[in-house]
């Protein structure tokens, strides 16, 4: 009984065997003792290193990048072992990034105080903000947040429904409809959305049509990922088979429907992780509402940026952008590798055979 | 009326051009209501696309297509309304992927012909019955195997209720063992007086089904009889040959 047992363990013992045993190639940088050791030695060669702040002469440079050097040769050993447990790898990665900006903060002789003072003023916000305003800085950077999220809502969803009803036109395959749709898809790709906006504001009174800032902007945008968002819609619409479009069709289901019902459910699942990372970028690009005096984040922030005579504001929308938009990007990648998973199950399913005989 | 049977299908002097190519040389065929025409003929004689200008999938380039009497290749012809009485089963099955067994039969019925949800879900699952596959009623495509996959096809082109169905290759692209099954609910079909036109090399299905063979070759008709007289005795030397190699 425990002979068997020990023989099936012998046998998951060769099949899981490491790289190290069925190679056995364990060379003396790569053992532990030598990590261990060689670590206790860099951080003993550490505390001769030069006093704080802008080191002085050729030859404390040196010592300092010849310091980090090493230190990054152990770290690579580390990093580059297969074999090695991933917490170890975890914590030499760590101490590189730890060591770096240590060596960074101690030697740059940047002046960390003023740094602070200008651009990590929080105080500046939690006052009342800009001239006239009763509520704080932080207030009005929210109501700035709102008015971001609402020009980018509505321009997703215009631009959505342009692209789409584009994409589906094209679809149709009609010569001169499609003259139209490339032309229009690719003058609002080429436009820059600074240059269109200004134009639909600034300049569109002239021919007596005159919009409201936000209404130029919310345009601009949609024009913009319409598109986008159309060529988006195109690739989706033309990853799906012709033979499900022969089916449907078969059936009697008519252009329009075989659309609807057939070819655009399917389409969606291709098109979402691209669309996504399409409204990312949208809504970055509202940033550029600002240029017309809409009072978005960025718009916000550079108002009180000038009322307070300090930086910080800025910072304190960038930090907002970064945590709305950072889940998003992660979740349109989250998306796309969804996606080529199923791609992968997608191409393997039994594909029909042309046998003729 | 009376002894003369009702022709579903007649296509006269149909041709087919794909640029200079051409696949179909004029085609003069009937096919009456009830029969079971099969059609057998070498790689690239035009079977498939003889069956699909039936039904328009391919735009006929000249010659007339008669359904029921209906001119199909005029412009004034609704050809949705002319396909919806058609079934069509593929070689690749085509469902829906993203739609279950049952959903892909309703599909249809419910907006072609505007039949309540609940009433074509009910017909639906009777026909899925009928090919032996009511516990599939909600598997997805890729969860069923071959087999299994056609034989929904075949369950979705019958939703509509169509006078004929054409069946094209319907199981070439089958592993062996899944072909019986569908031969078996294609030979059902059959008996029940299906008007159908099944192109196919299952010489077996042939014999016990069809009541006429049509033999094709480089776009034409070059024989034509019962499946006893044609392949017992073949007249024409292509038929030979390539019953020699298929036999």
């Amino acid at each position: 009984m425990e002979t068997k047992n020990n023989k099936a363990k012998k046998q998951n013992c060769i099949e899981k065997a490491s790289w190290r045993e069925r190679y056995g190639h364990w060379p003396w940088y790569r053992k532990y003792e030598f990590v261990l050791v060689s670590l206790l030695v860099l951080i003993g060669i550490g505390f001769a290193l030069p006093r704080p702040g802008l080191p002085e002469t050729l030859s404390q440079w040196l010592f300092i990048v010849f310091y980090f050097l090493l230190f990054l040769i152990w770290a690579g050993l580390i990093l580059t072992d297969v074999e090695k447990p991933n917490w170890i790898k975890a914590i030499g990665a760590v101490l590189i990034l730890f060591l770096f900006a240590w060596l960074f903060y101690r030697y740059s002789g940047a002046q960390w105080d003023k740094l602070g003072y200008a651009f990590f003023n929080w105080k500046v916000l939690s006052e009342t903000g800009s001239y006239g305003s009763t509520v704080t800085g932080w207030a009005e950077l929210f109501q700035g947040l709102l008015m971001t999220l609402e020009i980018a809502i509505l321009a997703a969803i215009f631009g959505t429904l342009l692209g789409l009803l584009l994409a589906v036109f094209r679809s149709l395959n009609d010569p001169i409809l499609n003259a139209f749709i490339i032309i229009w898809v690719d003058f609002f790709r080429a436009m820059p959305i600074i240059v269109l906006m200004m134009i639909i504001y600034y300049a569109m009174p002239y021919l007596n049509i005159t919009l409201s800032s936000a209404v130029s902007g919310i345009l601009a945008l949609s024009l913009n990922s319409s598109a986008y968002i159309s060529e988006i819609f195109r690739a989706g619409i033309e990853s799906i088979h012709h033979n499900q479009v022969e089916a449907a069709r078969s059936l009697g289901l008519t252009t329009m429907q075989t659309m609807r019902l057939v070819i655009l459910p399917q389409a969606m699942r291709v098109v979402m992780p691209p669309l996504t990372s399409n409204y990312v970028a949208m809504l970055k690009d509202t940033a550029i509402c600002s240029s017309i005096a809409i009072m978005e984040l960025l718009k916000t922030a550079i108002t009180l940026q000038a009322w307070k005579a300090n930086p910080t504001p800025l910072v304190a929308a960038t930090i907002i952008y970064l945590i709305i938009l950072l889940p998003l990007a992660r979740f349109s990648t989250v998306l796309e590798n969804r996606m080529k998973r199923k791609g992968i199950t997608r191409t393997v399913r039994r594909q029909p055979k042309a046998v003729e005989v | 009326m009376g002894e003369e049977r009702q022709v579903m299908i007649e296509t006269v002097d149909l041709h087919k051009y794909f640029k200079d190519h051409h696949v179909l040389k004029g085609i003069n065929a009937k096919v009456f209501k009830g029969e079971v025409v099969a059609i057998i003929g070498p790689s690239g004689a035009g079977k498939s696309t003889f069956l699909r200008c039936i039904n328009r999938l391919e735009e006929p380039s000249s010659g007339k297509i008669l359904i029921e009497g209906v001119d199909i290749t005029s412009p004034r012809v609704d050809i949705n309304k002319i396909r919806s009485e058609i079934g069509f089963v593929f070689q690749s099955y085509n469902l829906f992927p993203h739609l279950t067994a049952i959903e892909n039969i309703k599909l249809a019925p419910v907006h072609v012909r505007k039949i309540p949800e609940k009433e074509a879900e009910q017909r639906g699952l009777e026909l899925l019955k009928k090919v032996g596959l009511e516990e599939k009623a909600h598997a997805y495509p890729d969860q069923l195997s071959g087999g299994q996959q056609q034989r929904v096809a075949i369950a979705r082109a019958l939703a509509m209720q169509p006078h004929m169905v054409f069946f094209d290759e319907p199981t070439s692209a089958l592993d062996p063992e899944m072909i019986r099954e569908v031969l078996d609910v294609m030979q059902n079909l059959a008996a029940e007086g299906m008007t159908m036109i099944v192109v196919s090399h299952e010489l077996g299905f042939i014999r016990a089904a069809a009541s006429r063979v049509l033999v094709l070759a480089d776009g034409c008709i070059i024989e034509e009889g019962t499946p006893n007289e044609l392949f017992n005795s073949p007249k024409h030397p292509r038929t030979k040959e390539f019953l020699s190699k298929i036999l």
